[in-house]
């Protein structure tokens, strides 16, 4: 038994959390998110290279939610969720325990977000080689070819939105796609209301996204769609130089009023 | 169902001679939901406005849409109409057909069709109206001044003796401004100490008048009738109470050689000083920063001198909370020093001075007790040079404005100089002399013809200084730029009018505009000069733009007027025309999940958290909530907003989507 185990139990049996969220064993050499809420569940908690999911995302989720507190094993990515979700208010300090494994394979116990933050204060995030190579192809592109590219990309979404739903951001009770008062984005699966959507979906993402590259990987129809979240959390990391998802009291980036802002991009 | 009145105007002739206003009016009739629509000369005359309160009661309407002028003018003319027949004026839309059809288009079917179009859109925004009502807002009494110079008296005792409770906020240890420093004013020459003190200690012994000197607005938020302003009142080191203001510590300080800020650093002070005998408050402060004590932890003479031991080493500064429905800004101005103009040596030649030096060298209490000396050796000048226009209109130096006050007082300092020093000869450098103002420029021409003023038409290029004299070397453009030189005793700059240190931050604390050179920016430079565009905030003096006297007190008095007349009402009523947040039945109570962002995107500070709790007093949730009467409406947080919580009442996301789906489904 690994130590997550060891330490999972200890938390089940001490009433510290109610349940650990983790990763176990799924079919066919898979792996699957696992909540563990007793001993024999606690044993079964695996981790491993595999293990890439942003459980962050489950923290929210309405049958999850009033297990508070909860006990979550994670990755950089889920830290980076979890101080974006504090900074906007959706999760308080001492509601989770995150067991965060790092690169040599310890376990990190943080009670406190500040403890999170000073784990992800020595980390550099980076942009997975495969994405970067992608982005850079894109960034090469006419805009014109550019706009070729998502056309034919949205063609093939079926509005399933998986997307959404694997992101550790989206949170909202009503979604901007559900709202029928105006209806601002059609329901039907069509190019351009697909289009619509992933926009809409990555301006509510911008300054927002920890790059964990969550959507892409639900998409079913493998679209790249994380890339365009994951491009302008580059531009704003070169623009502003904030990265979000490293300190709770973070600034909102594309959402703050300063009267001293200078507005030399216009004219 | 909708039931919608149409009522197309023809403005007289301005929009019939380019649309077909009958034609428009029968094609809204056939629109669905409009149940009445016709056309008349002139909507907004008597016989118009009764046409829509008819029609509002014979036919149950149920929205009225006006296609007309701009809503500027005649949105609240017919908005008052509907609410006379009872219809509740936010049902009440304008269409633009003058200012955005009739006026650019030619007469013909296309520019009709277009008045048509732009009828329809809002026929369909109309339906989508509900009823609202207008916000009111309670009006705190109580207005802040924030600077003591001749503007900030002015206008907090016009204020007080309108009966209101006003809060004087000055950054010196005494209220006077730049006019307790004059000697004489223009253009009549009379001692500006003796027509300003008794407005000091006016101000002093108003009832309605609390002074707070040594002190600097902290932060502000709140909004008009009802603004949040934190004082900081720095320490004194001396306790007002106790204080009798006898002077004595002021006598035994054994620092006493601080370069006084009243007299221009031409005569010295202690560092326990009152800045000049004239002073309200009257009593002394420590200059903390040369005080023997703050420095070296030793000294203490004054306290050990003080008869009712007034003097408190430990005194911090006070934050003081106050509220106010009305601020006025009458912080002032500064000018440039001489260190300013490198061609005339950089500040270095002690007989080159500035304006209000000279005004101390020429004050009966100033360091010569009225008589011109020189600075560097107190001899009496033969020759003085006056230079106009010292930075000013010059846009090498970043100043391209025109100080406005320098060819008034340039003229003034010439005349002094010429009564006080009947043998010597004053020149003055100027480009234009610019005497606009009740006799002004008969006081220019007396200087010159009456009182031999040497006027040359020319800047002065540089001056160096040799064998005693300052050789100024500039040119008479009159004389086609002949070169002059003057070998002067002593010269003065009318150095530029710039704004404060720090009006830019006071600025952006109190949310009001400002212009490039820092100096606040007013509402409408004709129509609004003494508003700014933060409603409640008022300007006074030259804090907006140089000014001299009769001007700065003119516009206190005007502000002064508009804070009465903000102050008649108990209170405001505002536009209903603000963000909201929804709300609904439980288990949601609100589609905002309290993310905060909008708190942070909000321009005007409007937006707040709001707790849902249950009977027993636990949060259910945290949500934004918009305070109505800080919101402007402009609908940054509603454009923001993740999950579409927020909408602008009256120009819902559903008006806006109507308008358009009614374009586009042509």
């Amino acid at each position: 038994m690994g130590a997550i185990n060891e330490i999972a139990a200890r938390l089940l049996e001490t009433g510290e959390a109610k349940v650990v969220i983790g990763y176990g064993e799924g079919s066919f050499g898979s792996v699957r998110p696992a909540f563990a809420r007793n001993q024999e569940e606690a044993e079964k908690l695996i981790y491993d290279k595999r293990c890439t999911q942003n459980l962050a995302m489950y923290v929210y989720k309405k049958e999850i939610s009033p297990l508070r507190k909860l006990a979550i094993v994670a990755n950089v990515s889920t830290l980076r969720g979890i101080i974006r979700l504090a900074s906007e208010n959706q999760i308080k300090n001492g509601d989770i325990i995150t067991l965060y494994i790092n690169e040599l394979g310890e376990v990190i116990e943080c009670k406190a977000l500040s403890e999170i933050e000073i784990c992800l204060a020595e980390i550099t995030p980076e942009i997975k080689p495969e994405d970067k190579e992608l982005i850079d192809k894109l960034d090469a592109m006419t805009p014109q070819e550019r706009w070729n590219f998502w056309i034919s990309e949205m063609e093939s979404c079926i509005k399933c939105y998986a997307c959404r739903q694997a992101c550790p951001l989206c949170y909202c009770t009503q979604c901007a796609v559900e709202v029928n008062q105006p209806q601002w984005i059609p329901v039907a699966a069509n190019t351009s209301g697909n289009l619509e959507w992933h926009i809409t979906r990555a301006m509510h993402l911008s300054g927002r996204c920890v790059e964990c590259g969550q959507c892409g990987e639900a998409c079913p129809v493998n679209i790249p769609i994380h890339l365009l979240p994951i491009k302008l959390a580059e531009e704003i990391k070169n623009i502003y130089g904030t990265v979000s998802g490293m300190k709770i009291q973070e600034s909102n980036t594309l959402s703050t009023f300063k009267p001293d802002d200078k507005e030399n991009f216009i004219g | 169902m909708a039931r919608i009145g149409v009522f197309i105007c023809h403005c007289g002739e301005n929009i019939s001679a380019t649309v077909d206003c009958a034609k428009v009016s029968e094609l809204a009739a056939g629109l669905p939901g409009v149940v009445y629509s016709t056309d008349y000369k002139y909507m907004c005359s008597d016989p118009g406005q009764s046409k829509i309160k008819e029609a509002i009661r014979e036919h149950n309407l149920t929205g009225v849409v006006v296609s007309a002028c701009s809503p500027r003018m005649h949105e609240p003319t017919f908005r008052k109409a509907c609410a006379e027949a009872g219809l509740n004026p936010y049902l009440c839309e304008m269409a633009n057909i003058r200012e955005h059809c009739s006026w650019v288009h030619e007469k013909g079917d296309a520019t009709t069709q277009k008045a048509f179009d732009l009828t329809r859109t809002l026929v369909e925004k109309v339906k989508n109206n509900h009823p609202l009502e207008s916000i009111k807002v309670p009006v705190n009494k109580t207005a802040i001044v924030i600077g003591g110079g001749v503007a900030g008296i002015q206008a907090s005792l016009d204020i007080a003796n309108g009966g209101h409770q006003v809060i004087l906020v000055e950054k010196q240890p005494s209220i006077g401004g730049h006019m307790s420093q004059l000697s004489e004013t223009f253009p009549t020459l009379d001692c500006s100490q003796c027509i300003l003190t008794p407005r000091m200690v006016e101000v002093a012994q108003h009832p309605n008048i609390t002074l707070y000197t040594c002190s600097e607005i902290e932060s502000m938020d709140g909004f008009i009738g009802n603004f949040n302003v934190k004082i900081r009142k720095k320490a004194k080191s001396v306790n007002e109470k106790l204080c009798t203001g006898c002077g004595l510590c002021t006598t035994k300080c054994p620092t006493k050689n601080i370069p006084s800020e009243f007299e221009q650093g031409l005569a010295n002070r202690t560092a326990i000083y009152v800045p000049f005998p004239q002073a309200v408050p009257n009593k002394p402060v420590i200059d903390r920063a040369n005080c023997r004590y703050f420095l070296t932890g030793k000294c203490k003479v004054c306290q050990k001198l003080c008869p009712t031991g007034a003097i408190d080493f430990e005194q911090e500064d006070e934050i003081i909370d106050v509220k106010a429905g009305a601020i006025v800004l009458a912080t002032g101005f500064e000018i440039k020093n001489t260190d300013f103009f490198p061609e005339y040596g950089y500040g270095k030649y002690k007989d080159v001075i500035n304006g209000l030096q000279f005004e101390r060298l020429a004050s009966a209490s100033g360091p010569t007790q009225g008589a011109i000396r020189r600075p560097s050796d107190g001899k009496t000048p033969e020759k003085v040079v006056f230079i106009a226009c010292a930075g000013s209109r010059d846009p090498a130096k970043g100043i391209p404005y025109c100080s406005k006050i320098c060819c008034m007082y340039t003229a003034k300092h010439a005349m002094l100089y010429k009564h006080k020093v009947h043998e010597g000869t004053p020149y003055v450098f100027y480009m234009d002399i610019r005497a606009a103002g009740k006799n002004y420029d008969e006081f220019t021409r007396r200087a010159i013809e009456e009182d031999g003023a040497k006027y040359i038409r020319g800047r002065v290029s540089n001056i160096y200084e040799k064998d005693g004299k300052l050789i100024v070397r500039g040119a008479d453009t009159l004389l086609g730029g002949k070169p002059v030189e003057i070998d002067a005793d002593m010269v003065v700059l009318a150095t530029a009018a710039v704004s404060c240190d720090g009006s830019e931050s006071l600025a952006q604390k109190l949310h009001v505009s400002y212009d490039p050179y820092k100096f606040f920016a007013e509402a409408h430079p004709k129509l609004k000069p003494v508003e700014t565009n933060t409603a409640g905030i008022y300007l006074a003096g030259a804090c907006q733009a140089p000014k001299d006297i009769p001007e700065s007190v003119a516009a206190a008095s005007g502000a002064a007027a508009k804070v009465i007349c903000l102050f008649s009402n108990d209170e405001l009523t505002r536009e209903p025309i603000v963000a909201k947040v929804n709300r609904m039945p439980p288990p949601i109570f609100s589609t905002c999940m309290g993310c905060e962002m909008c708190i942070s995107i909000c321009p005007y500070q409007a937006i707040d958290k709001e707790n849902i709790t249950n009977r027993n007093g636990e949060v259910i949730k945290t949500i934004a909530k918009i305070n109505p009467g800080l919101c402007q409406g402009c609908g940054t947080c509603v454009a923001f907003c993740k999950s579409k919580s927020i909408d602008l009442e009256g120009y819902s996301n559903k008006q806006v989507y109507e308008e358009v789906l009614a374009l586009l489904n042509n």
